[in-house]
């Protein structure tokens, strides 16, 4: 179990939130090239360490929000609203 | 988009209330624990934007509650959403108030959500079997307003404490309240409640 800190509704079980992935930063459609555009879409980091995740608490406030997550210990810190 | 009703529109008020939970209350016999059906209950969701008339009316923080004293109860259930109960059949008279200036809105969810209220000295006991929220009276107390997995459904939560006994007002899509129902009631069953004929989870 992993024990998320939602900033609205306080610690969860990780269950009563879906995980959204690394914040990515999205490329201008406009300009973006093919190869920009699929790193976006497709291509994460996925360190073995400290990585800032998007997540839904779907359960609770219904709100998205960021947290800092260490993918090796699933120790959280430092979240705040979308 | 339609701009005019469509024939065979039927206002919501003209519909003769219909519960999705078919059991009278349940109880033990001592007394510990009860499981009664308030579906009937007036509920009205609000939701406004900050920085409008309607938010600074309501100005009940999310995860609190307060009775107004037109016996309108006020629970901040979500940032910028709130949900008003009041006495059955009252939607119109709660409904009217509300400042709709700026993103607001206010709908009737009377007929679109089941509602139960599980009290007694062990409901807190027994809500604690099928929910995953810390139920201590410094993380939940009385008028704590708070969602979260009740025997696997997502419900809204209301700790509405009576004559000094702990109670939850339990609300849920209307799809699931006969389930919800009938998973409490089998929950209560250690606690020495028996469950009327016909209700059965398994």
């Amino acid at each position: 179990m992993i024990v998320v800190n939602c900033p609205h509704c306080g610690p969860r079980n990780s269950s009563d939130l879906r995980p959204c992935g690394e914040v990515t930063t999205r490329p201008d459609p406009a300009t973006a090239s093919l190869s920009e555009w699929r790193t976006y879409l497709y291509l994460r980091e996925n360190p073995a360490g400290w990585v800032t995740e998007t997540w839904y608490c779907r359960s609770g406030c219904r709100r998205y929000f960021t947290i800092e997550r260490n993918t090796a210990t699933n120790e959280t810190r430092s979240s705040e609203a979308s | 988009m339609p701009t005019s009703i469509p024939r065979g529109y039927v206002r919501m008020p003209d519909i003769e209330f219909q519960s999705p939970i078919s059991h009278g209350p349940i109880s033990t016999p001592d007394g510990s624990v009860s499981i009664e059906d308030e579906t009937s209950t007036t509920k009205v969701v609000v939701r406004a934007a900050a920085g409008t008339a309607a938010a600074a009316d309501l100005g009940v923080p999310y995860g609190q509650s307060r009775l107004r004293a037109d016996g309108t109860l006020v629970c901040g259930t979500r940032p910028d959403e709130w949900t008003l109960f009041a006495a059955a059949g009252r939607a119109a008279e709660v409904i009217a108030p509300v400042d709709t200036d700026g993103f607001v809105n206010a709908i009737d969810i009377t007929h679109g959500r089941a509602m139960m209220r599980v009290s007694g000295p062990k409901a807190t006991a027994l809500l604690a079997k099928v929910c995953n929220i810390d139920l201590a009276d410094d993380m939940t107390p009385d008028g704590a307003v708070f969602s979260g997995s009740v025997a696997k459904v997502t419900c809204d939560l209301l700790r509405a404490d009576r004559a000094g006994e702990a109670s939850y007002l339990i609300s849920c899509e209307r799809s699931f309240g006969s389930y919800l129902f009938a998973a409490l009631a089998d929950a209560s069953t250690e606690f020495g409640a028996s469950l009327p004929a016909g209700l059965s989870i398994h």
